[in-house]
């Protein structure tokens, strides 16, 4: 951004709305506009946003008008998704006799046909998918408008969540997009901002996460219209999480940094209200000694201090809190208050349906396996690759049956993670805050339809890495492709093809993952990491 | 210790159940002067043939086959089975004839090394595992070579520090041995600690040789030294987990080809 874009920007009237005043010396307005923002163009058709996308950035409508295409929304073609498809017997028979010597082998005529739907720019990350006959799209589809002066995807950008609609730009338009960090401050320095974000939130997505909760679930609508009318949210943490903690993993301090954690609510403390984690993770922990003992975490739809305020309003006496509870990378926290939880939820609430907190009744020598857990970030995983090291002979039967499945490549290395006889392969853990789908430029990476895995759709990617370089565990690999007679494939430059691949947990084969089916020790599981620590699958001795 | 399976257990009766039952028939047979070696012989060679298809499982992994962990449970069931008929079909000893002691021996070298093997798979995965630390096999040979390579950089280095070449010389006469390749396979696979104390007594014998600023050298030395043993001992037991199955397989396939070709001659034989 130049000081002319700048001038420019502050001249817009949703900009100039905002008091540059309120923000102190070292954010100033024009610092976070120049830093944190950029202006992008995009012709007819272009795809600025895609439903079921992550994104980390919001925009501002400068000129133009855009669609917001209403359920059930843009066929899977037009998003750059990949169709459902399970192999048949036969199918999977027949990857015996199909799969090449030459690893990676694509057929090269399925490329330009997609290539007819991407506009490249000259950075991979800007390149835009784009509609060609938007006339039918918008004859086949609800769509809403979007003009000047509108905000979209904030919520995507602050809440960690997929985006709900594709947007696309009906005529050509220019947009201001503001990473979440400008955003955050955005909304916490202007008050305009802040009640816009807020209202939009609660309009469009606190409902449905309240209701989902148990302790809301059976509310009358006009008592959970006053519950949330009163909540707060707020974020805690770093969004890009994943860089530092990269970081951190590089220099080999992960778990170090447990105290400096952003600390939501102390032990010690008497609550002021019940929090609900509506995305992140956070840390539950308890003092013991001279350090913080991590007691569980805490993911999406998981709450904290519940029994504290319950047996408060219950004994009429002020109940502090037995644990802390902080942000574990990142995590967006929903606060109901006391007072609104006194007046419209406990007393229709039997004791009997009051969820229970977490409770640790498990010994310290125990302990070691969900700090490491969640010291790496592993909890992350919903699918992760554990192995059982006191079991598994090193045969590698695994590795070669991912590697039949998958064109002669295997989509892992077995090697990762080791702790006391485990191991957490690098196999992609289909993880519940993929920040491997933050900014693909062509949805290429998604969630499948039906299985919710994460998977790469090889016809869309266009290997720019965005994905791989995001992923906190290093695990997606860009490949470079072969033609079918196994020559390198190359682009217009002379430049080797990449693609990003990864595993997709054999989703489109029958019988499941092909590792864990492969192993003749019962070594190789896929597990939950939050069922791993529920359950106790991995016991200690 | 290891879960056992209720599905595994229930295979296990039946299997034993089975071999009771054609054992049981065999000596009634036997008792009225009937012949039972076709039918043991075909019931043999089925099983055998049904082993050896754990291989081709493992060949066809993109097919829904089955967990190859229930082909292994059948496969282990199916040679211990397999010893039992062996024994009913051959009625002695040894056999007398020199083709058929030839198949004999397959067949017994064949069943050896597959127990040998399972026992194998048993018991080093977890030394594999308390030992550490845990490294692709393809990926060892690469990390001595980095080993030693810095265990010649910090050999070299001491020279810098004294003025003196005697640690470089001592690492060319002693120590270098230790980094050029894996050594002490056998001890490593023994579970004994020779390499440790090799190690130690050599760095002892040029400590008191060292000035202070040599030490830094030799105790970084000494860091990789302990660091490749662990390697070696890496090396060695995942090196005897990949080569069984080597003696294993090749002897199962000569021992089906002599089996078909003692199947046809019997039947030539045997009008």
């Amino acid at each position: 951004m130049t000081d002319a874009d700048v001038d420019a920007l502050m001249a817009n009237p949703a900009i100039a709305a905002i008091k540059a005043d309120n923000f102190p010396a070292h954010i100033a307005l024009r610092a976070i506009l120049r830093n944190d923002g950029r202006i992008v163009s995009f012709e007819s058709g272009d795809i600025v946003v895609r439903e079921g996308d992550y994104g980390n950035s919001a925009f501002l409508v400068l000129s133009g008008t855009l669609r917001v295409v209403m359920p059930p929304g843009l066929s899977r073609d037009l998003l750059g998704r990949q169709a459902p498809h399970k192999k048949s017997l036969l199918q999977s028979f027949a990857q015996l006799w199909r799969n090449r010597r030459v690893p990676e082998v694509r057929d090269a005529a399925r490329y330009r046909d997609i290539a007819a739907h991407a506009r490249r720019s000259k950075s991979d990350v800007n390149t835009h998918v784009f509609i060609q006959d938007v006339p039918r799209v918008l004859d086949e589809n609800r769509t809403a408008t979007l003009v000047a002066g509108d905000i979209f995807g904030e919520l995507a950008a602050l809440g960690r969540v997929p985006r709900s609609a594709t947007i696309f730009a009906e005529a050509d338009a220019k947009l201001f997009e503001i990473r979440w960090q400008g955003l955050r401050e955005l909304r916490r320095y202007d008050p305009g901002w802040k009640r816009r974000i807020d209202e939009n939130y609660r309009r469009n997505a606190l409902k449905s996460h309240l209701g989902a909760h148990p302790l809301f679930k059976s509310m009358e609508a006009s008592a959970l219209e006053a519950v949330m009318d009163r909540v707060r949210f707020k974020t805690y943490g770093s969004f890009d999480w994943h860089v530092t903690y990269k970081q951190m993993r590089e220099s080999g301090t992960e778990g170090e940094n447990a105290q400096e954690e952003p600390i939501i609510a102390a032990e010690g403390t008497v609550p002021d209200g019940v929090y609900l984690v509506r995305a992140g993770f956070a840390r539950v922990s308890m003092r013991l000694g001279n350090g913080q003992r991590t007691v569980t975490y805490l993911g999406a739809g998981d709450h904290f201090g519940l029994n504290e305020t319950y047996g408060a309003w219950k004994s009429g006496e002020p109940i502090r809190l037995q644990h802390s509870l902080t942000a574990l990378g990142y995590v967006d926290v929903l606060r109901v208050p006391v007072s609104v939880l006194a007046k419209h939820v406990f007393p229709n609430l039997a004791e009997s349906q009051i969820p229970q907190d977490v409770r640790i009744d498990r010994a310290i020598k125990d302990d070691a396996f969900v700090e490491w857990m969640v010291d790496e970030r592993l909890i992350n995983g919903t699918q992760a690759m554990l192995i059982d090291l006191e079991r598994c002979v090193r045969c590698d039967d695994c590795v070669k049956a991912c590697g039949s499945t998958h064109g002669g490549n295997p989509r892992f290395i077995r090697h990762g993670f080791v702790f006391d006889g485990w191991m957490v392969a690098n196999a992609c853990m289909h993880c519940r805050d993929p920040v491997c789908m933050i900014g693909c430029p062509t949805g290429a990476i998604h969630r499948h339809e039906t299985a919710g895995v994460v998977v790469i759709n090889d016809d869309t990617c266009i290997g720019c890495g965005t994905c791989a370089r995001s992923c906190p565990y290093d695990n997606i690999r860009l490949v470079e492709v072969a033609s079918p007679s196994g020559d390198l494939m190359v682009d217009e430059q002379n430049r080797p093809i990449a693609k990003a691949t990864k595993c997709d947990l054999c989703v489109d084969q029958p019988g499941g993952p092909a590792c864990v089916r492969a192993c003749p020790h019962d070594a190789l599981r896929r597990v939950d990491a939050s069922a791993l620590l529920a359950h106790d699958i991995v016991t200690s001795g | 210790m290891r879960a056992v399976n209720r599905n595994s257990l229930l295979v296990w009766g039946l299997t034993a159940g089975a071999v009771g039952a054609l054992l049981f028939w065999r000596h009634s047979v036997i008792t009225k002067l009937g012949a039972t070696a076709f039918v043991t012989g075909y019931i043999l060679f089925g099983l055998m043939v049904f082993l050896a298809l754990y291989n081709t499982r493992k060949k066809l992994s993109m097919v829904p086959l089955g967990r190859a962990s229930s082909w292994l449970t059948l496969h282990v069931i199916g040679g211990l089975a397999a010893l039992f008929i062996f024994a009913a079909h051959i009625g002695t000893f040894w056999p007398l004839g020199l083709a058929e002691q030839v198949l004999a021996t397959l067949f017994l070298l064949v069943s050896a090394s597959g127990a040998l093997g399972y026992y194998l798979q048993l018991w080093l995965p977890g030394r594999l595992a308390r030992r550490g630390p845990e490294m692709i096999y393809d990926r060892i040979p690469a990390e001595l070579a980095r080993m030693r390579a810095e265990a010649e950089a910090a050999a070299m280095a001491a020279a810098d520090v004294s003025g003196y070449d005697t640690l470089g010389r001592y690492y060319v006469e002693s120590l270098a041995w230790y980094f050029a390749r894996p050594r002490f396979s056998l001890n490593h696979l023994l579970g004994g600690r020779r390499p440790e104390v090799w190690l130690r007594r050599r760095l002892q014998t040029i400590d008191r040789l060292l000035s202070d600023g040599e030490r830094v050298h030799l105790k970084r030395l000494e860091e990789l030294g302990a660091a490749k043993t662990a390697l070696d001992a890496q090396y060695s037991l995942q090196t005897l987990l990949k080569s069984w199955p080597m003696v294993h397989v090749p002897l199962a396939s000569a021992l089906l080809f002599f089996a078909v070709w003692h199947l046809i001659v019997v039947h030539v034989y045997a009008r």
